[in-house]
């Protein structure tokens, strides 16, 4: 699975799970930062970011483990991209 | 001005039926967390909780949570004496979260996968209003009747409530408390939440993982102290004041630095007029989310300073009861100042250099207190903090 | 110390807006019970960042408790608390959840939507909108919860909890959750769906801040008559209307009109007229309901308050009165400053 067609089932979570205006989730590209408050982002906070983690376990089939520190690989969608491929990779 | 004070207690916990049940449980340090019986929870990451053991009295017609209710509140009544006179001035205040849902819940199950359920349970034994419904109806009370949703905090808001009634003269007397049973919309969405540990939660340990969810009832009856006294009634101890805010922050997380939790503490402080050393526990709110334990270490220490006070989770034994769980802290919080035994934190083995207090590890302490709090935050950042003093000072 | 009512915020169907705006919509015909609020009326008082993490019956709270602060204008929330009555809370939100689950799994649960099972959520999302940080309550009732609501917000001002509040009711209408109400056998009352706001102020307070005063609330008072869990009782006694009238030191004969919780709930109905005639004998002052216009919901109540503060200066002093099946009443009394 490549990052691109990754961000596009995000771009959907964001649309159906997250209730995002499907223009806006469509506008979102690999370097939109996630979290709330920084320059540009689509703006998450922490509930959003459990909705998040729920539907990406629930659509790539891996399990996400909160007790590990996952502020880097959720800071932008280009991370996320590449950490979803790497651990859809080794399940 | 008006004392408020507490003359009747009652109990349906997961130690069994009663408030001896209750506290002899809660002063062995005993961990009434199991696996669960009363809903199917595979798939789930916790499959644990602290249900209500025996059989519960009443008629299966009614809800659990309704024949929970009216079992601590009929022990509650009995306690204080009232008689049928004095029932129909007291107010009623409920605290309530998930009312008749299970009950829904297993006729929702049973339609969607293409039943035809025959049992319709009403629609209003449903809702949180059932329990204040039922209690008012079965138990002659003609005062003001209010049932209060303030999230995991509605128990101790419903005591609140219920002080400033007396205090303000709209009745003499009340009985005020809260109730839930165990519900699949509590225990699936506390999972969908992460908030959950698998194995019995640990408040305020350095490690730790979240918390378990119970159910119960707990109802007291709140009473003007002239008048107790004057009728020769047990006066268990004083509430002497409350503080209740909202963080109007966020819907599920408590502002990071306590600031709604501190001005609860204080406020609750300044209406019973009391110098914050005059305070020597603290029945926490207590979780064990690594978050809420976090946070309200850091408010109590900012009301309270370092050391001295006395900390202790009752969840850790009974988990946390949702709409109960105010009302069961504050029975308990009740008892540790009449009985001058703090009841431990069970499962506390590792401290966390973050929680600057002593929290009465797994073993109960010998300690008499003068004053008590008992903190209950809820979702939405409904914060509430009960002061209780000792009936004899 | 007097409790002043300073503000209204009110959005239903067919009314967004605040003391004017529902003054306009007494004096012509609101839409009848039953219908819902637009979805393009709420939309431009809910923005679309916003809209997304609130759940419709949120929108409908959140929009009304800003209407009503704009019309106190009060500029800040400092002291402001909020207590908020309703009889359904996010239902449709509850359902939604749940089916989340029964479709999917424990993966299909939405942890975006947990929040909303519990009633508080109205309150919730209001209070971090307008930014209170005083008590907030949600008071759950049959027909009286909006009406409750303003009597609890009263009684905290007048023994000084509180310096203000936003006090009121929501409810909404959802064809999920009727379908799934109907299926549980609830009766077939007109029920009506919004959220409606008044703000109310201790006297002093309102006075150093230069507001615009609607009317006083003069007496509040709620008990509990006997009857059985749902249904309406033989007893014709009110004890609120007593109180609500010694805490405003009037007597019955001041009354000059009587905001009644009519619906289309015959025996009911019947009960609260009874009390009413046992009350105020032989007075018999003129009669309103809103909710047979409106429909049943938690908004009704403190829509009748604020129309009685608005009708208050014609009629003399007014008693908003309540009662629900099972026995809970409401008696306040509203005149002008």
């Amino acid at each position: 699975m490549e990052p691109k067609e990754v961000l596009d089932e995000l771009k959907t979570i964001l649309a159906t799970r997250l209730k995002f205006d499907p223009r806006r989730a469509s506008e979102t590209t690999m370097e939109t930062p996630l979290p709330k408050g920084v320059e540009g982002s689509i703006g998450l906070d922490s509930l959003d970011f459990i909705e998040l983690s729920i539907a990406i376990e629930e659509r790539f089939g891996i399990v996400i483990d909160e007790s590990e520190d996952l502020t880097e690989h959720f800071a932008c969608f280009d991370a996320l991209c590449r950490y979803i491929v790497s651990r859809v990779a080794s399940a | 001005m008006t004392s408020v004070v507490v003359s009747g207690l009652g109990v349906m916990s997961p130690f069994g039926a009663g408030v001896k049940a209750y506290w002899n449980g809660l002063v062995a340090g005993a961990c009434a967390i199991r696996p669960v019986t009363l809903i199917a929870t595979e798939g789930f990451r916790c499959r644990i909780a602290a249900e209500v053991p025996e059989r519960i009295a009443g008629s299966p017609r009614r809800s659990r949570a309704d024949r929970l209710a009216l079992a601590a509140a009929r022990e509650a009544l009995a306690d204080a004496g009232l008689g049928r006179e004095e029932r129909a001035e007291a107010a009623l205040i409920v605290g309530a979260v998930g009312g008749g849902m299970l009950e829904a819940e297993g006729w929702y199950w049973s339609r969607f996968a293409g039943e035809r359920p025959k049992h319709t349970r009403e629609l209003r034994s449903t809702l949180p209003l059932s329990h204040a419904a039922v209690l008012g109806s079965a138990l002659g009370l003609g005062g003001p009747r209010e049932t209060l949703v303030t999230a995991c905090s509605s128990g101790a808001a419903s005591l609140a409530i219920a002080a400033d009634l007396i205090a303000a003269r709209e009745a003499p007397v009340a009985l005020a408390g809260g109730v839930d049973a165990l519900t699949r919309i509590c225990f699936m969405g506390f999972n969908a939440l992460r908030l959950l540990d698998p194995e019995p939660c640990r408040p305020f340990d350095r490690d730790r993982r979240g918390m378990s969810i119970g159910e119960g009832a707990a109802f007291v009856v709140l009473e003007d102290g002239a008048r107790a006294r004057a009728r020769g009634a047990r006066v268990y101890a004083e509430l002497c004041g409350y503080g209740m805010t909202t963080d109007a922050f966020h819907v599920t997380s408590p502002h990071p630095a306590g600031e709604g939790m501190v001005r609860a503490m204080r406020a609750a402080l300044e209406r019973g007029r009391l110098a914050p050393g005059a305070v020597g526990y603290a029945n926490a709110h207590g979780t064990a989310t690594p978050q809420n334990d976090r946070i309200e270490a850091r408010a109590l220490r900012e009301v309270f300073g370092e050391g001295r006070l006395l900390v202790s989770s009752t969840k850790s034994m009974i988990g946390h009861t949702m709409a109960a769980a105010g009302a069961l802290e504050a029975v308990a919080t009740v008892q540790a100042l009449g009985h001058e035994v703090i009841p431990p934190t069970a499962n506390h083995t590792t401290p966390d250099p973050e929680v600057a207090f002593d929290c009465v590890p797994r073993v109960a302490r010998e300690a008499a207190v003068e004053f008590a709090i008992s903190n209950s935050f809820g979702f939405g950042g409904q914060n509430v903090t009960l002061l209780f003093g000792r009936a004899e000072r | 110390m007097r409790v002043v009512l300073t503000g209204v915020g009110v959005v239903t169907p067919g009314v967004a807006g605040g003391r004017g705006e529902l003054a306009a919509a007494l004096r012509g015909h609101a839409p009848r019970g039953g219908s819902r609020v637009a979805a393009d009326a709420l939309a431009s008082l809910i923005a679309g960042d916003e809209a997304r993490r609130l759940s419709r019956v949120c929108q409908l709270a959140v929009a009304a408790g800003r209407l009503a602060l704009a019309d106190a204008g009060r500029a800040g929330a400092d002291g402001l608390g909020m207590i908020l009555g309703t009889e359904f809370g996010d239902l449709a939100s509850t359902l939604t959840f749940v089916d989340g689950y029964l479709r999917r799994g424990p993966q299909g649960l939405s942890a975006l939507l947990f929040p909303n099972t519990v009633m508080n959520a109205m309150a919730a999302t209001a209070t971090i909108a307008v930014g209170a940080r005083e008590l907030s309550l949600t008071l759950n009732a049959p027909t009286v919860a909006g009406d409750l609501a303003v009597a609890r917000a009263a009684s905290l001002i007048r023994a000084g909890r509180l310096e203000a509040a936003l006090a009121g009711g929501v409810d909404e209408l959802d064809p999920l959750v009727d379908e799934v109400l109907g299926a549980m056998g609830a009766g077939d009352e007109l029920r009506g769906e919004g959220a409606a706001f008044v703000v109310l102020e201790a006297e002093d307070a309102a006075r150093a801040r230069g507001a615009r005063v609607l009317g006083e609330l003069a007496g509040a008072a709620s008990r509990a008559l006997p009857a059985r869990v749902g249904g309406v009782g033989r007893r014709a006694t009110s004890r609120a209307i007593g109180a609500a009238l010694e805490q405003a030191g009037l007597g019955t004969g001041d009354i000059g009109h009587v905001f009644t919780s009519a619906s289309d709930d015959g025996q009911r109905n019947r009960w609260e007229e009874a009390l009413l005639e046992a009350a105020l004998a032989p007075h018999r002052p003129p009669r309103t309901s809103l909710a047979t216009r409106v429909g049943r919901h938690a908004g009704a109540g403190p829509l009748a308050v604020a129309a009685a503060a608005l009708g208050a200066a014609a009629s003399g002093p007014a008693l908003v009165h309540a009662v629900a099946r099972g026995g809970t009443h409401v008696a306040m009394i509203v005149r002008r400053p």
